[in-house]
Parts: C-alpha cells; structure tokens; sequence
C-alpha cells in the first residue's frame, strides 16, 4: 500500500529537478533585484543600525532611547507613559548608582524633561538643566552657522570640535554613563571615528533635506491666512527668524537668541516644587540664548521650547504674543525695527491661523516622507520582504503623524479621510505576503489625493 | 521698514553671537581622543617648561616646541582615566614638567592661549 503512494524514481528526479530549477531561478531574480552597493548608503544604514542599537558599554541606553523614530525622533510624556518600567530611558529609577543627580523622574515622567550638565559636572546636585528631547530630524539644513555648527538646544551640544559628528561623544558622556565618575573605558566606551561618521551620515539623512520656499499655494482658507501673517515683517515677524520655516534667519543661517523662554511665568515643572535651575542657555556661564529650532517638523514634536513650556502648536505661536517674548532682547530687537516699536503683537484668531499653516505644512511634510518610504518599499522585490516591512512600519507611523496633526487642529477632514485610508491600506500591506505592491500602489494614491486637498500642484 | 533692512539688522544683531564647543562634557574625554579636534587643532606632548611669572607652558611635541599663555579662562583637567578614576578639574599648580599633556589653543591662527590642557595623571 505505501508503495503505491510512494512517487517512482524517474518521478522524484523530475521533483528534484523543478525544485532545483525554482531554487536556481529565485537566486536569479534575487541577483537581478541586487543593486550595486552604495558606500554612502551602507555607511548611513551602520549609523542607523549604532543609533538604536549601540549602548557603547554604558547603562543600556542607546540614542534611541530618547529619540524614537516612532514619535519623530523625540519623546513626549504620553509616549513615556506607554514605555515599560525596565526601559532604558528609566535608568536612574532602577540603577542605584544613578539614583541621584542622574535624572530627575518626576520631571521625566511629568514633562519629558532630561537631565543635562552644560555647565559642568562639579556641583551635580545644583548646577543642570532640565531639557526637552530635540528631534533630529533635518539637520542637513538647520545648524550650519557663520560661526560654527549650532547643536543641540543651545547650539553648544557637541564637544570636540563642536560639529554634528562630535555630537555623540557627549551624548554617551552624559547620557549612557554606568556611574556618575563617568570614567571612559570603565563607565562606557566612546565611539570609534567610523562610529562618528556613520552616526553623522545617519542624522543628516533624516527628514528633509532642504529648506521649504514659501508661499506655498495651500488651499486651506486659515492655513493660507496663517502663511499671510508668518510671512509679513510687519505683523507674525516669524519669517525673519524662521526663514521658509526652517530654522535659519531669512537672510542667512542658523542662529541663537534670547527669546524669553526662560522668563515664562507657570513653566510646569517650576510649579512641582522641584529644584529646575534657571538655564542660562548658549556658553558657560550662559547667555541666555537659545538655538532656533525649524518649525516644519514642529506641530508633531512637541512639547514645545527647550523646557517643554507648553504642549500645543497653539500655544507656543502664543508665546510670541505674550510679555515673556515682547520683553526678552528678541522681542524688543523686533520692537526696534517696527515703524510702531511693537514686536509681536496677534489676536486669537490670528494664533489659531499661523498654528494651523504651520500643521498644514508639517502635514505635508508627513506626506512627502510617507510617499518617500513607500515609493522605497514598491522598489523592494519579494525576498527584500523585511526590509520593505520596515520601511511599511514607519509610512504607517508617518501617516498617522499627519492625521493627528491636522484633526488636532480641526483642519482639513477629507484630507484626513484619505490618509486614515491610506494608513489602513499599507498596515494591510504590510502584512500581505502576494498583494503588498498593489496595496503600496493603492496608498501612494489616497496620500496623493489627501496632499492634493492641502495644496495646489505645481504646474 | 523694508526687509532688507531688517534683515540687515538682523544679521547685525546675530554676529554678536558665536558658536563654540560645549566644554563640560570635553573634560572626560582621555587625551587625545577629541573628535575633530585632538592632533588637529591640539598639540600632545610633554611638559618641558613652566613660567609661573608669565603663566606660560611650553611643551615638547613631535613638531617642536611649543609654548602657549593660560589664562583666566583656560581650563585645566586632570585626565585619569589610565587610573580608570574619574577626571577631575585641574589648577595651574598641575602643570608639572615632566607629564604628558593636550593643549587646545583658542583661534588657531593666533596660537597664543590655551583653551583647554589635560593633563595625563598615570601613576599615584
């Protein structure tokens, strides 16, 4: 009986043989899918890989710890709250020797605060700042400055030589140590030069890679409204610091000033009662300023300022409204060049505008990324199956981000529509084994169609 | 007023500002390891002379030697990391003839001061 289920010999070669030949023809496409290598792509890919990855021997941290790519490469405290107790972001709550003058957890868990040493490290316990997370995102066109590279909330961030690529050296110091002797070779490693470049290459590949040239043709009638007075010199004055709402001066590069930030009256963690030392921003002693961040990328990586001041787009566009701002040497160097001595001066209405166009355009920005990283995984064939879910993963987040950031506004809920569309279409390919190109084809239309709400093609 | 002029003032108004190094991290970092800067903006070698009077060091390093002010504003930071003990901040006094040190001078051009010096502590 097992005999006359059992194929003959001839018949089993002939198995063997069209297994074989498919085997040979899936390495043959696989070979025709293979493109030669680029050096800047795979050193781009080791500095993705050290970022989320590489502790440098320290305490388990790595520089994803706090810039997660799911929240835009920053940290807020609802995403803080969804992270389990061991995650290394809480290292100071569960390691003994970084219990103290670490970290402040309230503070962390609160407000997205973390603990920093711009001023040295001799009097722990009263000299620090507490600082919100910056994203990294499109630092290709944000830090260069006549004077040097501005990084970091104040633009001193890096050590060494002050640039991008210094960056992380201090990061593992103060961030990824294992005690607070901060001992290189004991309580961490440093990175290698390669581990520099790459990290270097990783970061400026991030988001956009050059500056917006505004006005854009929006079709929104408040976000259009809110581009009108961003872009006039003589009521929202955005546009002088915040050139094409990037983060360079219309005239030039990055910069720092003294905003008034600090001024603020009722900063959160002010009202806890913890110790929160005046920061004295840029140098040591401070001078008070503080780097210009972009505001492309703003509505969705808040909160907002270096200290996390306030939680909304809407807010931090009313900051400049207020007397913090109008006092600092800012507002009244604005104040100076106002035929009327007034710096900023906006009614409610005209708040509500400026923040709208700034989350139409950080919409688009979401947009072009998602399209970007679909386009990427529709070039991907079927064996490159995980990497294509990696690039899926994050247009999802991507999506998501531009939904959220236009429904929190209340603005443009077809648009809306269409992208919760194509977020259900690339989870869904995501998961598909045969239809994930047509399914990446489908969503690359609706993102299309939700841009096409937001703003007029270029003809 | 125009946007020229503001922008004008503007760029005046930003000169005042320069950019630096953050220097509180710097102080861990073992000598001659600085990204970007050790061995290119930084002389390595060993201290053949101290002018307390004129507050100079004059160090030897393969290219010669060297001798740099320090100033006021010149930090100085015990590097003991072949101690595996953590680096300390330093004082003048430190600058022993003799130790092995890293001298980042201010504005390359000038050569004149020294904005940081760490120096190497390897025994007791």
């Amino acid at each position: 009986m097992r005999s006359s289920v059992r194929a003959s010999k001839p018949h089993r070669f002939r198995r063997l043989r069209l297994a074989g030949g498919l085997f040979v023809a899936a390495l043959a496409l696989a070979a025709c899918n293979a493109k030669p290598p680029d050096p800047q792509a795979a050193l781009i890919a080791k500095g993705r890989d050290i970022f989320f990855n590489e502790t440098f021997d320290g305490n388990g941290r790595t520089c994803g710890t706090c810039h997660r790519e799911e929240r835009n490469f920053t940290i807020d405290p609802a995403f803080i709250a969804t992270l389990p107790k061991n995650d290394a972001l809480f290292v100071a709550e569960f390691n003994p020797d970084l219990k103290q003058n670490f970290e402040n957890p309230r503070l962390m868990r609160e407000f997205g605060l973390i603990l920093e040493n711009q001023d040295g490290f001799d009097d722990l316990p009263n000299r620090f700042n507490m600082r919100g997370v910056p994203h990294v995102l499109a630092q290709r066109t944000s830090i260069a400055s006549p004077q040097g590279p501005r990084t970091g909330w104040s633009g001193d961030g890096a050590p060494g030589d002050g640039s991008l690529r210094s960056f992380a050296t201090g990061a593992v110091i103060q961030h990824f140590t294992r005690t607070l002797n901060r001992v290189a070779g004991v309580d961490f490693r440093l990175p290698t030069d390669l581990e520099l470049d790459a990290l270097e290459a990783f970061q400026l590949s991030l988001g956009r890679q050059g500056d917006l040239q505004l006005p854009l043709a929006l079709r929104g009638t408040v976000a259009k409204r809110g581009q009108e007075i961003f872009l006039d010199n003589g009521l929202g004055k955005c546009n002088v610091c915040h050139g094409n709402a990037g983060a360079n001066l219309a005239v030039g590069n990055n910069a720092n000033f003294n905003s008034g930030v600090e001024d603020l009256p009722d900063q959160p963690a002010r009202l806890t009662g913890e110790k929160v030392p005046r920061d004295d921003g840029f140098g040591r002693p401070g001078d008070g300023t503080f780097n210009t961040p972009p505001l492309v990328e703003a509505a969705d990586t808040g909160p907002f300022f270096h200290n996390n001041a306030v939680a909304t787009i809407e807010a931090a566009v009313a900051f400049y409204d207020g007397e913090a701002f109008n006092n600092s040497p800012a507002g009244k160097f604005l104040a100076s060049t106002d035929p009327k001595g007034v710096g900023i001066e906006l009614d409610g209405t005209q708040i509500a505008a400026v923040a709208a166009f700034l989350r139409v355009i950080n919409a688009l920005e979401n947009i072009r990324q998602s399209l970007e990283l679909l386009a990427q995984s529709e070039a991907l064939g079927f064996f490159e199956r995980a990497q294509a879910r990696q690039l899926l993963k994050r247009a999802v987040s991507e999506t998501g981000d531009s939904i959220a950031v236009l429904t929190g506004g209340g603005l443009h809920p077809e648009a809306a529509a269409d992208l919760g569309e194509a977020r259900r279409l690339i989870e869904r390919a995501v998961h598909s084994l045969f239809f994930r190109h047509s399914l990446v084809r489908e969503a690359i239309q609706a993102q299309n169609r939700a841009r096409a709400q937001l703003i007029e093609e270029r003809k | 007023m125009t946007a020229a002029r503001i922008a004008v003032m503007i760029a005046a108004f930003c000169a005042m500002s320069h950019a630096h190094a953050q220097r509180a991290t710097e102080r861990y970092i073992p000598l001659g390891q600085s990204p970007g800067v050790s061995q290119r903006v930084t002389w390595i070698g060993e201290i053949a002379a101290v002018d307390e009077s004129k507050r100079t060091l004059t160090i030897v390093e393969p290219a010669g030697r060297r001798t740099v002010g320090i100033t006021e504003k010149t930090r100085i930071w015990l590097d003991r990391t072949k101690l595996k003990q953590p680096n300390l901040t330093g004082s003048f006094a430190d600058l022993q003839k003799g130790r092995r040190v890293e001298v980042k001078v201010q504005e390359a051009e000038r050569r004149q001061a020294a904005d940081w010096v760490k120096v190497e502590i390897a025994g007791p």
